[in-house]
């Protein structure tokens, strides 16, 4: 499954086989062509989906392509978590609070002190990356189950202190009253976070396969080799966790601007473990694997409100809106039961099942 | 000072059940590496049939007691073999968020099946408004019963563990399942006992709990699960005691926070609010596991290179 396109084949001593450009672009065609014509299809469908929407739900299209859109964000924030715990290796589950602080620090920039919205989602993403620097540092003393623990103490001191910001200025939750027109529009938000994701994925996909990228999963795969080798162990597991948490900003700053107000509930514990679930379902150590995994935890839920309310099975009735979340526990059971290294694997598995069809 | 006692008190009788709880947390996450994020439900599921018991079956309190616990045991052992075994090998994560799964289908179910529990119901036991005076400080039986219970629960569990037969073979599964199955233990076994204590413990301390806040409900147990992984790492995971102290220590602090904290205002903030002695308590967390990363009593990690 490599990618072979780096001029391998030209030859030392300047002989006369050097390929033309235009062949290695056929044998990199050849050699990917399953992957990106996956790409090209996800991106065709996810460009089309709102005049698909259009078609299908009518009225309540805008309401649900407005639904869909939070995916979207749950991808941002689930690759922000793979690349701290897949790639770095880092069980940390401390992400939700920066979640919830950016998405307060946009409302708060924006609606209270009146900066323009880029300015705002841009400042949130610092402020989340210097609480990613300042939480990392003290964080890599620490390991293993310690780590998940601790980090979850830090996401419910974020949510305390958020709450009682609320509380002390005497508020439900933070209203966003001034998020800029063109956002207000379903279709615009859509198409927005639709870039943002395309963008920071593009970056990622960039990032995991550059020095740093590969330095992490030397990380993982063997800490006391990586450092032998030279890889600097501070510096890029604090690089890590700076990354991971202006990521999750991002996708906090644009909750906020989703969903119309910031709440606490944002740096909930269910919220930080939402995203590790995202990634543990989709797969660590993959781009392809957060946003599977951000699809599944974002999309069933969904799925599940359009079952009909009352099942009637003979002459029992089975009230299926109380069992929604019993049922969404047993589908990521099974999910995890049957591919315990993510959904990820379908791809290879589904190439194995056809090559042995066809081998028979 | 009579106040000070008082709270002490309060925090003695959750910080045991914390201790109790944490204790079953760890005996599972030692033997198959599980942070079991479904023991509040399980737990809460003990509750519920006791609950039902007394309730609609209109059983003695012992016996119905005695039939929870039982029930609680037997409700381990098959989670393990349904639930448990297909994970076991499976990486950490991917346990740790499908028990979290669990939970959810655990309380689903108890919710179809006791729809009452969402209101506020509770059931009666024999040491309902037994109270007495000492100085300025008013003690339930209950609560003696609780700190009683719950420590001879834990020495027992200690003993069990490190006097008898099955206890030091589980230890050895927990330690190193290819040898102990070497040695001859009967590790699948071993385990399916360990989820079968563990999920007893917690109906335990859930009944525990149940009589102490007077109140039984499938959620009861949720908000002090998160005290209770806390504790366990404070004192620190891989150790028994170090897990009992730290659920003690907690729940000490916590009511002992409640009284100072209460009816004071720092500028426009109401520091009596929960919120800040929860602050206060993650705080205070995240910078003791900073000093001592491998908790209280929790050996230093030593990497073999």
């Amino acid at each position: 499954m490599s990618s072979q396109f780096p001029l391998q084949n030209t030859h030392r001593n300047g002989a006369s086989i050097a390929r033309t450009t235009l062949e290695q672009t056929a044998l990199f065609l050849r050699q990917n062509w399953l992957r990106l014509s996956g790409i090209a299809a996800a991106l065709i469908f996810f460009f089309a989906l709102p005049a698909m929407f259009d078609q299908i739900f009518g009225f309540s299209a805008d309401f649900e392509l407005h639904r869909v859109s939070l995916i979207g964000i749950f991808i941002i924030a689930a690759f922000a978590q793979n690349i701290l715990t897949g790639y770095a290796a880092q069980p940390s589950l401390g992400n939700a609070a920066f979640f919830g602080v950016s998405g307060y620090m946009v409302v708060w920039l924006v609606n209270d002190l009146n900066q323009p919205y880029w300015l705002g989602l841009v400042a949130a993403c610092a402020v989340a990356a210097l609480l990613g620097i300042v939480t990392g540092g003290p964080a890599l003393r620490i390991s293993g189950a310690y780590l998940a623990i601790a980090s979850l103490g830090l996401v419910m001191l974020a949510n305390s202190i958020l709450t009682l910001w609320d509380t002390t200025a005497g508020r439900e939750s933070y209203l966003f009253n001034n998020i800029p027109a063109a956002l207000t529009d379903d279709h615009s938000l859509y198409y927005f976070v639709l870039w943002v994701v395309i963008i920071t994925l593009y970056l990622g996909y960039n990032l995991t396969r550059s020095r740093i990228g590969r330095a992490f999963t030397a990380i993982r795969d063997d800490e006391a080799a990586a450092e032998s080798f030279g890889v600097n162990l501070t510096r890029y597991k604090l690089l890590a966790f700076t990354i991971s948490a202006t990521l999750t900003g991002l996708a906090g700053g644009l909750y906020a601007t989703w969903g119309g107000t910031a709440s606490s509930s944002m740096s909930s514990v269910d919220q930080t473990i939402a995203f590790l679930a995202m990634i543990v379902i989709g797969g660590l150590g993959s781009i392809i694997g957060s946003i599977l995994g951000a699809i599944f935890v974002g999309l069933i839920p969904l799925l599940l409100g359009l079952l009909p309310n009352v099942i009637t099975v003979g002459t029992v009735q089975i009230q299926i809106t109380t069992l929604n979340t019993g049922i969404y526990g047993v589908l990521l059971l099974l999910a995890l039961i049957y591919f315990p290294m993510g959904l990820q694997t379908i791809p290879a598995l589904l190439q194995k099942f056809l090559q042995r069809r066809k081998q028979s | 000072m009579a106040a000070f006692l008082q709270v002490t008190l309060a925090g003695l009788v959750t910080g045991s059940l914390y201790g109790l709880l944490a204790l079953g947390i760890v005996l599972i996450y030692r033997a198959t590496g599980v942070l079991n994020f479904a023991y509040g439900a399980i737990g809460a599921i003990g509750v519920s049939v006791m609950y039902e018991l007394i309730a609609r079956g209109h059983f003695n309190f012992w016996l119905a007691l005695l039939c929870a616990l039982i029930f609680s045991f037997i409700f381990g052992f098959l989670l393990e073999r349904i639930f448990a075994r297909p994970v076991l090998n499976a990486p950490v994560f991917t346990k740790a968020i499908a028990t979290l799964a669990l939970a959810l289908v655990l309380q689903t179910i108890a919710d179809q099946i006791w729809p009452e529990l969402a209101q506020s119901v509770r059931f009666a036991t024999p040491f309902d408004s037994i109270t007495t005076r000492i100085g300025g400080v008013y003690i339930r039986l209950t609560d003696i019963i609780i700190i009683g219970t719950a420590s001879i629960a834990m020495a027992a569990l200690t003993l069990f563990l490190t006097k008898s037969k099955i206890g030091i073979a589980m230890r050895a599964a927990a330690e190193n399942m290819s040898t102990a199955r070497l040695m001859g233990a009967p590790v699948s076994m071993l385990i399916a006992l360990t989820w079968a204590i563990g999920s007893l413990v917690a109906a335990l301390a859930g009944i525990m709990e149940a009589a102490n806040l007077n109140y039984v409900g499938v959620h009861m147990l949720d908000s002090a699960l998160l005290y209770v992984f806390i504790g366990a790492v404070i004192g620190g995971i891989e150790s028994m005691p170090g897990a009992v102290i730290g659920g003690v220590l907690l729940g000490i602090a916590d009511n002992i926070l409640a009284l100072y904290l209460a009816g004071h205002t720092l500028g426009p903030v109401n520091i009596g609010d929960p919120g800040v002695r929860e602050s206060i308590i993650f705080a205070g967390f995240v910078i003791l596991l900073f000093l001592r990363p491998q908790g209280l009593l929790g050996q230093r990690q030593l990497r073999r290179v």
